[in-house]
């Protein structure tokens, strides 16, 4: 079976900047993916184009076998993003933020699943008041559940345990569950090491824009873990 | 580390946090370039006006030097209303920047005088101010006229930024934006009062500005003893200014917290993408405490000037095309920042860009339609029932200097974004020097087409107004093609969201 995620040589300029240099990277479907490295690797921009933001400059990414460069809107369709920075309209409520998602990838039948997830992400009571009074945590919380609302086929997190509480990180770790034990491909892009093992099945690291280590979760696991990771960072 | 404080630190603070901003300019070249054509343009305000009178032999000083006072008056009018309206002025950071730094309200304070000059009304004022003061004078008594006008104009700016700041502690108070609200009625409505009573010239002809225009004038030999009451009562009002503004700052806008403490009732799914895209970026207009602020004082503004001065329609035509382009520099020049960060999660929204590129140009343009509608409704009352000619020229000026403004702004957007935070009412959508030059090229734009029409309308022929649209409004949906082409390719989108994210 092909890999969900399937990136060939990827590279990001922006201008004379090179965000991405030659990332290789698979993901398959009913697995999670941690992907890892300090910050400036090209975490976030690998997100943003596996997402349809952002067009690769060069290379190949299929997204569910579709290439992301010739039909972004496809890729869109089939991926739930959480951005790494804000990812909320300001002056836009929870459930206008919901409404539109539910428009625009023509969901049937959405309230009771949004009341359903708001309330599991603690957002209930704020669910009618707009998103620029929110604190981080919240807005975190919030990214998540507008990325897994339509329960897609790739779920691309971006740093969604940032400034979480213990109930949103348990929260979004269920949803990463939910969303592998349906065949879903889950990338999840973080600094907290621990978390990202607890979530993932295979970890991949990123240094400098390329790739430099792919390994199962486990060998990233306790001081041992922590030690090899280092080793990578540097 | 000690952190000791003294009297000059704000100063200091100032002087840092300005050579911040000029280091972080984008374009500097474009700045510099910016920088020098503003002064030109003041020293050509201040040196060319004699000779142009003596080459074209216009009216003599003598007709000028009666409008002075009402000039002087009208400065200091539009020193206090801009900086009410401003919610006390500019900011030198944007406020979650700054939250960081152990900025003083001291230094916010002399950091919004600052920047109040970088606007274009102020601007022109000034120019026209200093123009009409070197014409009057002439040769004689012209270095003593320019620096007492450049002296008023520091004093008017200072008492307007004071009252700005006690202002806004009245409007952070309890019930302060229904207080301010009344007052600003109750003045528009004195103001009316007074000039149906025939006193509104000479309420702005008297007082200190009739004593300061026999000072300007170059008539009197001991007009040099003006210049240091003036520069001490400058410096006086700039102190006292830092009272209110540390009274203001200190206080919790109430009108911002209310939008975002505010319960928005869930309204019914809409029946198609478009009405949906519709419905969020209306709300993110109309939701913002600086947009609603900047709109009603845009439209009722002119409205009520057309209303009290009993303009004909003639002039009336003028109007629109301020308020469109003045509405414009409330959100319209940088669109694409009403989505704040949330720009790269609406980016991944399986939608044409094409479809949110309308979107956002119709909700512009309406927004730039209500607000002209407004004024041209109130000027309408004293300039009476228009002639079908005047109706049909003010019907197509509004639609082509609309098509015009849109989409000019949007190619701006899609051309230079900002990352901007519009949640405060003292934030702008670029930065002040970019702002001037928007504003610059949007009023110019305008005026000249208004002029058009105007000249079309006083005409007997009917066609003669949509038949000179035609070209005017190719023109221009012609440039919101190129927008919506700059918008739909996936680079240069790209590019609008990384940089509006943040």
């Amino acid at each position: 079976m092909p890999p969900v995620i399937d990136v060939h040589d990827l590279h990001v300029r922006f201008g004379e900047v090179e965000a991405v240099a030659g990332i290789d990277l698979s993901a398959e479907a009913g697995q999670a993916t941690a992907l890892l490295g300090r910050n400036g690797a090209g975490k976030s921009t690998t997100m943003r184009v596996l997402a349809g933001v952002v067009p690769p400059t060069e290379g190949t990414v299929l997204v569910g076998g579709v290439d992301v460069a010739r039909d972004a809107i496809s890729v869109k369709r089939l991926v739930g993003y959480c951005p790494d920075v804000g990812g909320l309209v300001p002056l836009a409520t929870p459930w206008e933020h919901l409404q539109l998602i539910a428009r625009l990838r023509r969901i049937d039948d959405w309230e009771t699943r949004s009341r359903d997830l708001l309330e599991r992400f603690d957002l209930g009571d704020v669910s009618h008041r707009v998103t620029s009074g929110f604190s981080h945590g919240m807005s975190r919380r919030l990214s998540v559940v507008l990325a897994a609302f339509h329960q897609p086929d790739v779920l691309l997190l971006d740093e969604p345990f940032d400034g979480v509480d213990p109930i949103g990180v348990d929260a979004t770790l269920d949803v990463v569950a939910d969303a592998r034990a349906r065949g879903a491909c889950v990338l999840v892009s973080t600094h907290l090491r621990d978390l990202a093992m607890q979530a993932c099945t295979t970890a991949v690291v990123l240094r400098s824009g390329a790739r430099v280590a792919s390994m199962a979760s486990g060998e990233l696991e306790g001081e041992a873990g922590a030690d090899a990771y280092r080793a990578l960072l540097d | 580390m000690p952190t000791a404080r003294s009297w000059t630190d704000p100063l200091a603070d100032l002087w840092h946090l300005l050579r911040f901003r000029a280091q972080t300019v984008r374009r500097p070249r474009a700045a510099a370039v910016a920088s020098v054509v503003l002064v030109v343009c003041t020293l050509a305000a201040m040196l060319v006006p004699p000779h142009v009178g003596a080459l074209a032999k216009v009216g003599g000083p003598e007709q000028v030097v009666g409008y002075l006072p009402s000039m002087l008056s009208g400065f200091l009018v539009l020193s206090i209303v801009s900086a009410i309206s401003g919610g006390g002025g500019r900011e030198l950071l944007p406020r979650d920047q700054a939250a960081i730094h152990p900025i003083t309200t001291t230094t916010e304070h002399l950091g919004a005088l600052t920047l109040s000059p970088l606007n274009l009304a102020f601007l022109l004022q000034v120019w026209l101010l200093l123009g009409a003061t070197s014409f009057v004078t002439g040769g004689d008594g012209w270095l003593v006229g320019q620096l007492l006008v450049l002296l008023w104009i520091a004093f008017g700016t200072a008492l307007g930024q004071a009252v700005g700041w006690t202002v806004e502690i009245v409007r952070r108070g309890e019930r302060g934006v229904a207080i301010v609200r009344t007052i600003s009625i109750v003045g528009a409505l004195g103001a009316l009062g007074l000039h149906l009573s025939g006193r509104f010239v000479p309420v702005l002809e008297g007082g200190p500005a009739r004593r300061l225009a026999s000072f300007v004038d170059g008539t009197r030999a001991d007009a040099w003893l003006a210049v240091p009451v003036l520069l001490v009562l400058t410096v006086i009002m700039v102190l006292v200014g830092v009272l209110p503004a540390g009274a203001a700052l200190r206080r919790s806008p109430r009108d911002e917290l209310k939008v975002e403490s505010g319960i928005h009732p869930a309204r019914p799914l809409p029946l198609s993408d478009a009405a949906m895209l519709l419905r969020m970026d209306r709300a993110a207009v109309w939701r913002s405490v600086p947009m609603r602020r900047g709109l009603i004082v845009l439209a009722l503004g002119p409205g009520l000037v057309a209303l009290v001065g009993a303009m004909s329609w003639g002039s009336v035509m003028v109007l629109p095309g301020l308020v469109i382009s003045g509405g414009a520099l409330l959100f319209g020049v940088n669109a694409w920042c009403l989505d704040g960060r949330g720009v790269l999660w609406r980016e991944s929204l399986p939608v044409p860009p094409r479809t949110v590129f309308r979107a956002r140009a119709r909700v512009l343009a309406e927004w730039l339609i209500g607000a002209s509608a407004i004024t041209v409704t109130l000027a309408s009352v004293r300039a009476g029932v228009p002639t079908l000619n005047q109706a049909i020229s003010m019907l197509t000026l509004l639609l082509v200097v609309t098509v015009q403004v849109v989409s000019v702004c949007m190619l701006w957007s899609g051309r230079r974004p900002f990352s901007v935070n519009l949640r405060s009412a003292r934030a702008t959508p670029a930065p002040p020097l970019v702002m001037v030059g928007y504003s610059s090229r949007l009023a110019v734009t305008t005026t000249f087409t208004a002029l058009i029409f105007s000249t079309a309308s006083g005409g007997g022929w009917l066609w003669l107004s949509p038949v000179l649209a035609v070209p005017l409004l190719f023109w221009s949906l012609r440039t919101l093609r190129r927008a919506e082409q700059q918008w739909v390719a996936p680079a240069p989108r790209a590019v609008v969201v990384m940089t509006v994210a943040g």
